[in-house]
């Protein structure tokens, strides 16, 4: 009578054993497939790394070559006396077009999401679109600047400025919070622009958008980092 | 008798668990301490029925006694970002060897004994036969 009783006892535990095993294990073996889906995102996530090395190794070849371009390019135009011509001509368009980093004097424009927005109405008026700063570059271009940046992007006449998600896009490079506009071109002429009463800066300002304009003395553009393509348009005859 | 209903139960637990519902994650840590408690009390409770000194009240106590401190020092491991469920995990283990080894001794003496019998029998057998036959 004792033994039957430790006998059925025993099974009973082995019962209760044995299902909290199965159990277990089919809750690691479904979750083992969603560890795998994070592996894969990491492997994703790795290859992505792996592939902007190549891109900065390939853009520094890149780079160099340009500059011994460049260097060819002088001795051809200094070889001859009569291609100086060509030589200023070539740097003025280069200048025109983007490809030499420039410096000279102008302005710098902070542009960043409004802090306390807790008490707007609409508090996505508060911060920086795209729109935004297509509208200040219309008026620095309006002001005769001659070259503008955005966070270290060279805008050039084929930069576009959209608006992807939280974050904007500048000659398709990702660009965030706070927006550094530098502008070089006469300071006084560009500051007067941009602070004209009912001005796009002063309804950025009503909006909430925190701006801040500074007067520079030397301020560094960097170069266009693009390619120029026609495929479609030609030179008429 | 005893192994028949271990088998048994292991046999229904694994139908009954093959079908059972998946716990979330984030429990399952705590299942793994209470499975290796009852491991270890399983084995505890075959060891005391073969020293005759087995006692349901012991076995019952020790079980959910075991099962519970081991959960709550997971918890609470989990709390500090300590792994403690590793030392439960050590003891309990390392008394389920301890307890094998007693049941291993049990039943390696039981057949050794056997044995020895059956060849004294046999010794005995062919003595008789060799006087027969002289």
């Amino acid at each position: 009578m004792k033994e039957k009783n430790i006998a059925i006892m025993l099974g009973i535990m082995c019962f209760l054993l044995t299902v909290g095993i199965c159990i277990q294990m089919k809750t690691v073996t479904s979750n083992a497939f969603r560890m795998g889906k994070t592996y894969a995102e990491n492997e994703l996530r790795n290859n992505v790394l792996k592939w902007k090395e190549k891109y900065d190794v390939a853009y520094e070849k890149l780079e160099t070559k340009e500059a011994r371009l460049e260097k060819l390019r002088e001795t051809a135009s200094t070889s001859s006396e009569s291609s100086e011509n060509i030589k200023s001509e070539l740097e003025k368009n280069n200048m025109a077009l983007g490809y030499t980093e420039v410096i000279g004097k102008g302005i710098t424009i902070t542009l960043k999401d409004g802090e306390n927005v807790s008490n707007r109405l609409d508090v996505a008026s508060s911060l920086v679109h795209d729109a935004d700063l297509i509208e200040v570059i219309n008026a620095l271009k309006n002001a005769g600047a001659e070259a503008i940046s955005i966070n270290g992007e060279r805008i050039v006449d084929k930069t576009a400025i959209t608006c992807a998600g939280n974050i904007i896009k500048i000659n398709n490079e990702k660009v965030g919070v706070p927006f550094v506009i530098n502008a070089i071109g006469l300071p006084e002429k560009l500051y007067g622009a941009l602070k004209m009463q009912g001005g796009y800066i002063s309804k950025l300002k009503e909006d909430g958008v925190f701006v801040e304009i500074t007067q520079q003395n030397s301020i560094t553009i960097p170069k266009y980092n693009g390619v120029y393509k026609f495929q479609y348009a030609k030179v008429a005859e | 008798m005893i192994y028949i209903s271990i088998i048994i139960g292991c046999i229904l637990g694994a139908i009954i668990g093959m079908n059972a519902p998946v716990i979330s994650y984030t429990y399952s840590s705590y299942l793994a301490i209470a499975i290796i408690a009852a491991l270890d009390t399983v084995f505890g409770g075959i060891t005391s029925v073969l020293n005759k000194n087995f006692d349901l009240k012991i076995f019952l106590s020790g079980f959910f006694g075991n099962a519970i401190l081991s959960i709550a020092l997971t918890y609470l491991g989990e709390r500090l970002n300590v792994d403690i469920y590793l030392a439960a995990v050590v003891v309990f283990v390392g008394r389920m060897f301890t307890n094998l080894a007693i049941i291993r001794r049990h039943y390696v003496d039981k057949w050794t004994n056997k044995f020895e019998q059956m060849s004294l029998k046999m010794k005995e057998v062919n003595a008789t036969e060799k006087k027969e036959a002289k």
